[in-house]
């Protein structure tokens, strides 16, 4: 005797938007959509390396023809910092917490990209005491995003785990894969601050062999303020 | 107004001879109330309240002493304490609830409210909703009744009941419409009471059997009297604690046809009032049709609905991801460019390698050769003639 199916269920099948058909549909479409992503990753990784290189030769260039002419080149002032928190929650006076809590740096060892401009300026000089900070470099990005990237996804932190993610998310700034991402960071585009808050603050771990002293600042031969190009060596040892 | 404007048809059965169906009538509309436990038993709990009896400790009792507190500096408690001597009871504490033999805390008084007052209209509700659960089967089954052999629920039977005088007829009647198991249940569970009411005049405790509802009593009460469990009650004033006792929905009732008939006069309908409660219709259900599951797999609901808005599981599900620096198809799943980069890097690194070794070979060749035309210049020194040593040494000096 064969079963019979009652017809509500023959029904809902029927209206079913999570039919066999419909499935198989948005699917095909998705694995599309992958693989456009993919190919526009490749190529936009393919033109940053270029710019990047570019970008050094030419430093250099800019260096030598002003050494030849007997001046000076005058690079250009950073646009992109990277801080990271070094002191813990206690005992925080409330200006430096506030402005800790809008950098988004609510925990120890937690980091944070930061455009440079005189109000960022002048709000770091504020907690200069309670974290260090410095120009990150392409492969100092590079290293955050990829290996300790998460995404704020629906008010949740989740590691990014494909170029589907930032698709989704910021499709509309033009940003569609990780290199996409890096490359807006690290050049500080129109879109920095998107792509930036796309990013949840980065978790790091305490430095492989320690602090000298968080107390004194770093031209003091402490751990605090800016340290310039130095942060590069500081993230390698907490990333 | 309900999904019942058509009314079941109930059989009517003889009280003897074949269980067959001599009549048919339709279900009364009381049977169709909306079923509310909730208002049962508030309605019981308050009602069973209103044959209690007031009761109270004596007014006097633990304070007909004089006693008095001896206050401090005596080592004991600052109770008051009975005056005089010469007795074991004097210098006892008296008074206090925590005393022996003095009165307790908070003397029950016989102006207690015992009773209590309840809303005429939510009284009739729960009556109907009681009388609405005696129709349903597995109400009355969880009730406790043994109605497997009942050939109907509602059991309605003829109006020869009525006239019954004799309990033999009524146990004869109740074991042909099977409903004498019941009965035997209430005989067999039977019990000395727990407690101290065994010795109050309360000594048994039965179950509730069978309940035997008629419109006139032209004998059926005295035939039905002695039977254990079985109680009858006109159909005029039917009581919430029999029907539902113990706040319990679902009794097993026996009805009489003109009683059964009475019913819709008694507690009207939705429509009609009753005719004996004035102005009184039957209480409305909250749901007209409660099966939730069918509306809402109905054609009608399923059309107007949006579409579902698909499970994200992509951002549901924790992902653990390994390390794109240590494992390679994880870094090439986020940039696809990097096996290129790396064998360009390669290339180039190779490139550069190469050039450098061309360098390097260079400058040593160049090296080697001065070396050795260094070699061949002082060889051709040691050879050369006097005259050209001159000129040569001049050169040196050079």
């Amino acid at each position: 005797m064969s079963k019979q199916v009652p017809e509500t269920i023959k029904k809902q099948v029927k209206r079913s938007f999570n039919s066999k058909e419909v499935k198989k549909e948005k699917n095909e479409k998705r694995v599309k959509l992958l693989k456009e992503i993919q190919s526009k990753a490749f190529k936009r990784a393919e033109k940053y390396e270029k710019e990047y290189l570019e970008q050094e030769q030419k430093l250099v260039e800019l260096k030598q023809k002003a050494l030849k002419e007997g001046s000076f080149y005058r690079e250009p002032e950073p646009k992109l910092a990277f801080i990271i928190r070094i002191r813990g929650i206690v005992g925080v006076p409330p200006k430096p917490r506030k402005i800790l809590q809008l950098l988004r740096l609510r925990r120890i060892y937690s980091g944070v990209f930061i455009r440079l401009n005189k109000s960022s300026l002048r709000m770091l000089h504020f907690i200069d005491p309670y974290v260090t900070w410095g120009y990150p470099d392409v492969e100092t990005v590079r290293a955050l995003i990829y290996k300790r990237g998460h995404a704020r996804v629906n008010h949740q932190r989740k590691i990014i785990d494909s170029n589907e993610m930032i698709y989704d998310k910021l499709q509309k700034y033009d940003i569609v894969c990780m290199e996409d991402l890096v490359h807006e960071i690290y050049t500080v585009g129109k879109n920095f601050k998107h792509a930036n808050s796309f990013l949840w603050a980065f978790k790091l771990k305490p430095p492989v062999g320690g602090f000298s002293t968080v107390k004194k600042s770093f031209v003091n031969k402490g751990e605090h303020g800016n340290r310039e190009q130095y942060i590069n060596t500081l993230v390698k040892k907490m990333i | 107004m309900t999904t019942q404007q058509l009314r079941p048809i109930v059989s009517v059965f003889p009280i003897k001879g074949k269980v067959k169906t001599i009549k048919q009538v339709p279900l009364p509309s009381v049977f169709s109330a909306p079923i509310r436990p909730d208002v049962v038993r508030f309605v019981h709990t308050n009602m069973a309240k209103n044959n209690r009896q007031a009761h109270a400790v004596s007014t006097t009792a633990g304070e007909q002493t004089s006693a008095t507190s001896w206050g401090t500096g005596r080592a004991v408690a600052r109770i008051p304490r009975v005056k005089g001597s010469g007795t074991g009871r004097s210098g006892q504490a008296a008074f206090g609830n925590m005393c022996r033999g003095g009165r307790m805390y908070a003397p029950k008084k016989v102006w207690r409210k015992w009773h209590r007052k309840i809303n005429t209209n939510q009284k009739r509700y729960a009556v109907c909703s009681a009388i609405a659960a005696t129709a349903v089967t597995p109400l009355v089954m969880s009730r406790g009744h043994r109605v497997n052999k009942l050939p109907e629920l509602p059991l309605v039977v003829s109006d020869q009941l009525q006239s019954l005088t004799k309990t033999r007829q009524a146990v004869k009647f109740l074991k042909f419409i099977g409903a004498y198991r019941d009965v035997e249940k209430v005989i067999r569970t039977k019990k000395t009471r727990v407690g101290q009411g065994k010795y109050r005049n309360r000594r048994h405790v039965l179950r509730k059997g069978p309940m035997v509802v008629y419109a006139r009593n032209l004998g059926i009460k005295k035939a039905f009297r002695n039977i254990p469990g079985v109680e009858t009650a006109s159909v005029y004033t039917l009581n919430l604690l029999k029907l539902a006792p113990g706040s319990q929905m679902g009794r097993f009732i026996i009805w009489t046809e003109s009683a059964f008939k009475l019913l819709e006069d008694i507690y009207g309908s939705w429509e009609k009032p009753s005719k004996f409660k004035s102005g009184f219709y039957l209480p409305r259900p909250v749901m007209v049709n409660t099966d939730v599951e069918r509306i809402i797999k109905s054609d009608q609901v399923q059309t107007v609905l949006r579409n579902r808005r698909p499970r994200s599981r992509k951002y549901g599900k924790k992902i653990q991801r390994a390390d794109p620096y240590e494992d390679m198809s994880v870094m090439v799943k986020l940039n696809p460019y990097y096996k290129t980069k790396l064998q360009k890097q390669k290339e180039l690194d190779e490139k550069n390698k190469k050039e450098r070794k061309e360098i390097v070979d260079k400058s040593r060749k160049e090296y080697e050769d001065w070396l050795y035309f260094s070699e061949e210049e002082e060889e051709e020194e040691e050879e050369g003639s006097d005259e050209d040593r001159e000129i040569e040494v001049l050169s040196d000096e050079n």
